[in-house]
């Protein structure tokens, strides 16, 4: 079987600065995938290359073996990738329902937009207390159920998550990475960013580190948690 | 010295300079000849009285904390008084250069006329004048200041009645010709270009009385609530059709000039919905959308004028009008702007912020260029322009008569307001309030950042190129004089001062800009220095315009990104509950 996302001996960077070297990293349909690495490591540019915010200077990356390094963002989005942006990034001026309706911004169907709206209103009930609520004016929990919920809109077959667990407390961080674990049972498959490797390799089936743009080690979940290396070696410092 | 009063004192200085600058670029002595009360008081006065005690209420503030930052009175009235002395001091100087060392002040500075000396000096002898003019900053200052101890209620109704007395007498020789126009006896009113005392003491009270009745119920609007029978949904209709009533009567109640200046009113709030589509919904700051205005003047002037190169040598048979009409010009017209908004857009899109606008304002200048060379003068007609533009065709009626045209201008207008208001709540309206907010993320999001700029612009120009179209047709003539970088400016201006990305903003900002100036035509001379002025103070106090979009009232009131501090802290406080 083929990956249903694939990213292949990938080189990126912004201006004259080389970020990825030669990474690559498949992910299997239905899966949860992790990206490990500390700060500055290259995950979020990896997530933005895969959608096409950064071209890829070498190297292919596949969506259900079709290459997709070409596309335009707009593009890959409709194609069923989309992000959940690091610090949720929400577009804070607008009201809960105008940003799920971004996210739906280039589709057609309207009335499966409205289904999908009741969707995502009955994975975070909370959203809808707050539907004409600004996004700005939510708590930092409820703001990443939005963020969510607005990548959900465009019915995507593959997540990407850039840090979910940033800048919330341990109780919201478990309910999110809950949240993944049941989006994921839906159907959708999942590729994760983190810092925090315990509660990341909790909830995935297999898991890569990157470090300073080059992927040094990957392993299935279970073995890279067990794996007293992954610690000392590569993500040391941060699990404070 | 206590700082508080070094405060008013800096207040009053500033004051002063103020009436002085108001002085030296001469509009003082040009409002003179303005009476507000008639053989009383004229305008030129007044502007100095609103002027110390504009900085005599600004002294007597509260401080940031809600407390009083001195006491109000002690602050209005140093405040004023410096301001006057200031004047005063500033007076006397000049006078004795002239009159002492018989220096010829005048031929270095020509607004300082005689007529500017008397004024400042009350007609009395010099000494006298600055004592008057101090006195005259006390009182104001004074009064002023005290406004801070009434009540919110009393100081809104002071303020409105005001108000309504320097408007009512500045429109004075307008409201005559329409009450006249409607055979309403007002002699008792308005006398000649001012207003009579009884007139001032009417309005004053009227209108204070009128707001002091509204706030007793609560608000003009829950005042008509409260009568029998009506609700939010019908009173609403009532508005919409009352208001469409008198925009249909208006031009006969009113003479031919000031409907031609409710048609050019109108010609701006097309211009204004048009450009407020590309910097207020979509945040494209566009210096040069003159270039839309002129494509529409020149491709109608082209398409209908006698003088047109597509006329061939047929010019001197007088049976020969333009190459087609107006109706059919107009689509070939929008379609020439979109194609040129979209030319224009394409090489721009990357650029943000700064960058675009420069390069806007280039293409702006381009087109101006163009049309004025010698190298396109059998197309464009060179500096003179293309003339004999053919008026609009409507069933026979005489459009060139602009009670006439004023009807087709405001019908267009209607129009973009009502595509405007469209847009604004589709789907392109979010897609454009996402980019403005967050490029990056609207397009992770899958939002074509490409397409919707490009469509904010050709949208832009359609509607920009309907309001040249218009101005060809009214003034017969398409000219590369009618379309410099000032009319980019005004246009912003208007966007401005109603406030960004509001559509009923652009409309009160083209009535203030555009229809004030050209009926008080004293300011039209100073159109500039007021442009200046009221900008710094829109800035300055109402930054988010006069009938602010609630949106952008947001982004300019709240900071960017709460403090992650104050987030985590709630969720600190969530996660223990
Ligand atoms: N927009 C940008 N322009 C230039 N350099 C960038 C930009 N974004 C990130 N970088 C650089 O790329 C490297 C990787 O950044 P990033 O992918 O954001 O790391 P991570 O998400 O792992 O913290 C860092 O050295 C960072 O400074
Ligand atoms: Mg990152």
């Amino acid at each position: 079987m083929t990956a249903i996302l694939s990213v292949n001996d990938v080189d990126a960077g912004y201006g004259p600065s080389e970020v990825l070297q030669k990474v690559n990293i498949y992910v299997d349909e239905g899966e949860i995938v992790c990206l490990l690495g500390s700060n500055a490591a290259g995950k979020s540019t990896t997530l933005r290359t895969i959608l096409g915010m950064v071209r890829a200077r070498a190297g292919t990356i596949s969506l259900r073996g079709e290459q997709i390094q070409t596309l335009s963002t707009q593009q890959i989005v409709s194609k069923g990738i989309t992000m959940v942006p690091e610090n949720r990034r929400l577009f804070a001026k607008m009201t809960v329902r105008e940003n799920l309706e971004i996210g739906a911004n280039m589709r057609r169907d309207k009335a499966e937009i409205l289904t999908d709206i009741d969707r995502v209103f009955l994975l975070f009930p909370r959203l809808k207390e707050r539907v004409a609520q600004k996004a700005g004016s939510m708590s930092g929990g409820e703001q990443q159920m939005l963020a969510i919920g607005r990548a959900l809109m465009a019915k995507p077959s593959v997540l990407l998550m850039d840090e979910p667990s940033m800048g919330l407390a341990p109780i919201l961080v478990q309910q999110v990475f809950e949240t993944i674990q049941q989006i994921n049972a839906d159907g959708v498959t999942v590729l994760v960013v983190e810092q925090n490797a315990n509660v990341a390799l909790a909830i995935a089936d297999r898991g890569y580190v990157i470090q300073t743009g080059r992927i040094v080690m990957s392993d299935t979940a279970k073995a890279m948690l067990a794996n007293p290396k992954l610690r000392d070696a590569y993500l040391g410092e941060l699990e404070g | 010295m206590t700082p508080e009063l070094r405060r008013s004192v800096r207040q009053g200085l500033i004051g002063g300079a103020v009436v002085l600058y108001l002085a030296s670029v001469g509009m003082l002595v040009a409002f003179d000849a303005r009476a507000i009360i008639t053989n009383v008081v004229n305008f030129a006065t007044v502007l100095i009285v609103i002027t110390f005690a504009a900085f005599g209420y600004l002294a007597g503030r509260p401080g940031k904390g809600g407390e009083p930052a001195q006491p109000f009175l002690l602050a209005g009235a140093v405040t004023g008084a410096v301001a006057g002395a200031t004047v005063g001091v500033v007076a006397v100087l000049v006078d004795f250069l002239i009159t002492g060392l018989e220096w010829d002040v005048r031929s270095m500075w020509t607004s300082v006329s005689p007529t500017l000396m008397e004024l400042l000096s009350f007609g009395q002898s010099p000494i006298v004048g600055a004592l008057l003019m101090t006195l005259l900053g006390f009182t104001a200052g004074l009064a002023a200041g005290s406004l801070h101890l009434a009540t919110t209620i009393t100081r809104k109704v002071i303020l409105l009645g005001l108000m309504a007395f320097v408007f009512g007498a500045l429109g004075a020789p307008l409201f005559k010709v329409m009450l006249d126009g409607m055979h309403i006896p007002n002699r008792w009113l308005f006398d000649r270009d001012g207003l009579t005392i009884t007139g001032a003491i009417v309005l004053f009270a009227a209108f204070g009385l009128a707001r002091l009745g509204s706030f007793r119920v609560g608000g003009p609007r829950q005042a008509l609530l409260k009568v029998p029978g009506t609700s939010e949904k019908n009173l609403r209709w009532v508005i919409s059709v009352l208001a469409l009533l008198g925009i249909a009567v208006l031009p006969w109640i009113v003479n031919d000039f000031v409907s031609d200046v409710l048609g050019f009113v109108g010609l701006y709030i097309l211009l204004g919905l048009g450009l407020n589509i590309v910097v207020g919904f979509a945040g494209l700051l566009d210096l040069g959308y003159v270039a839309f205005y002129a494509v529409g003047a020149y491709s109608v002037a082209i398409l209908t004028a006698r003088s047109s190169y597509l006329v061939g040598g047929s010019v001197t048979a007088p049976a020969v009008a333009g190459y087609t009409n107006f109706w059919v010009a107009v689509p070939i017209t929008i379609l020439i702007a979109v194609v040129i908004g979209v030319a224009i857009g394409a090489p721009v899109l990357r650029l943000r912020g700064d960058y675009l606008a420069i390069v806007t304002l280039g293409f702006g200048e381009i087109i101006r260029t163009l049309v004025l060379s010698d190298w396109l003068k059998a197309k464009f007609g060179g500096p003179q322009g293309l003339t004999e533009v053919a008026a609009v065709p409507f069933f026979g009626l005489n459009t060139r008569d602009p009670q006439i045209l004023y009807y087709l201008i405001y019908a267009f207008a209607g129009l973009a307001l009502f595509i405007s208001y469209r847009l604004k709540t589709s789907r392109v309206g979010r897609a454009w309030a996402a980019m403005r907010e967050d490029e990056d993320i609207a397009e992770g999001m899958g939002v074509s950042v490409i397409k919707y700029k490009l469509l904010a612009f050709a949208t832009g120009a359609a509607v920009g190129s309907l309001g040249g179209a218009f101005f060809a047709a009214k003034l017969s003539v398409a000219n590369p004089g009618s379309f410099t970088l000032l009319v980019s400016i005004n246009v912003l201006a208007v966007v401005v001062l109603g406030g960004i990305g509001s559509i009923p903003g652009v409309v009160v900002g083209s009535l203030v800009l555009v229809g004030l100036p050209e009926l008080l035509r004293e300011f039209g001379e100073f159109r500039l220095h007021i442009y200046g002025a009221i900008l710094i103070a829109i800035m300055i106090l109402k930054p988010e315009g006069l009938i602010p979009d609630k949106r952008r009232a947001l982004e300019l009131h709240q900071p960017d990104h709460q403090p992650e501090k104050s987030v985590l802290s709630a969720e600190a406080t969530e996660g223990i509950q």
